[in-house]
């Protein structure tokens, strides 16, 4: 899977270009808040709880300065990411201790049988793995410039 | 939302989650997760489970046991799990809140 088939399923209202929160549980809120408003879901509570239990596993903040929280709910009826930034950082129980700057949030249904959401998640973390991308999805002005930053434009 | 479902598709949610990263676990472990909290997951399922009464409980786990999902979305006015159509009158006003089952199949109805 490709960049460009992965970024089909988010869209300019699931961009958050500057996230307020600092901890963890706010930032969780925020970025569900996210998925709320950018698109339609009457049940908000079972996203947040989903993505508490997923990071009860394991924090999903696994690269430098980015968590990928991820898993899948009743609450979505197709694969749904949601981008976002936070110019301060969030302390979001990174394994190098860092703040996190970059989230990328996966939420997929439970009938997503050809597992197209780990297969997001991988191309997603693949591509994300450059320094000076990273960068540029930091300085980039707008949800375009941000997904043609990711396609390598 | 009822709150007994609400504890209902967080219990099936959960279950998702721990059966992936049993199926999965080394995949995802190679994308850079850590799953070491997969005993604190399953304790936490089992302490949202004795927050379910207990009959509810009992046709949930038949139900998961039948047809591997308990709980099934409604979309466009059909029960996903035998795609069934599903009467107006349940979601009228009188019935807004209530625990729902399909007629058909008996699995337990969400409106996502």
């Amino acid at each position: 899977m490709d960049i460009a088939e992965v970024l089909k399923n988010t869209s300019p209202e699931l961009f958050l270009p500057d996230l307020k929160a600092t901890d963890k549980e706010s930032a969780l809120s925020e970025l569900v808040a996210g998925l709320t408003a950018g698109m339609d879901i009457k049940n908000p509570d079972t996203i947040l709880q989903m993505l508490q239990s997923r990071e009860s596993l394991g924090s999903t903040a696994v690269g430098p300065g980015i968590a990928f929280p991820h898993g899948r709910t009743l609450a979505v009826q197709r694969l749904t990411i949601l981008m976002a930034r936070s110019t301060a950082g969030v302390d979001f129980d990174s394994e190098d201790g860092e703040p996190t700057h970059l989230f990328f949030v996966l939420i997929a249904p439970p009938q997503d049988l050809g597992h197209q959401y780990i297969k997001s998640l991988a191309t997603l973390i693949d591509t994300v793995q450059e320094a000076s991308l990273r960068e540029k999805l930091m300085a980039a002005d707008d949800y375009e410039a941000f997904c043609a930053a990711l396609r390598g434009e | 939302m009822h709150p007994q479902l609400q504890l209902l598709v967080a219990l099936q949610d959960m279950t998702g989650m721990i059966k992936e990263v049993e199926e999965k676990g080394s995949e995802l472990e190679g994308m850079g997760f850590k799953t070491a909290g997969l005993d604190d997951l399953k304790r936490a399922r089992e302490e949202l489970e004795g927050q379910i009464e207990p009959q509810l409980m009992g046709a949930f786990q038949r139900l998961t046991a039948k047809f591997g999902r308990a709980v099934v979305p409604v979309v466009g006015n059909h029960c996903t799990g035998c795609f069934a159509q599903i009467p107006s009158s349940f979601v009228s006003k009188t019935n807004a809140g209530k625990l729902q089952r399909c007629e058909s199949c008996g699995r337990i109805l969400y409106w996502p």
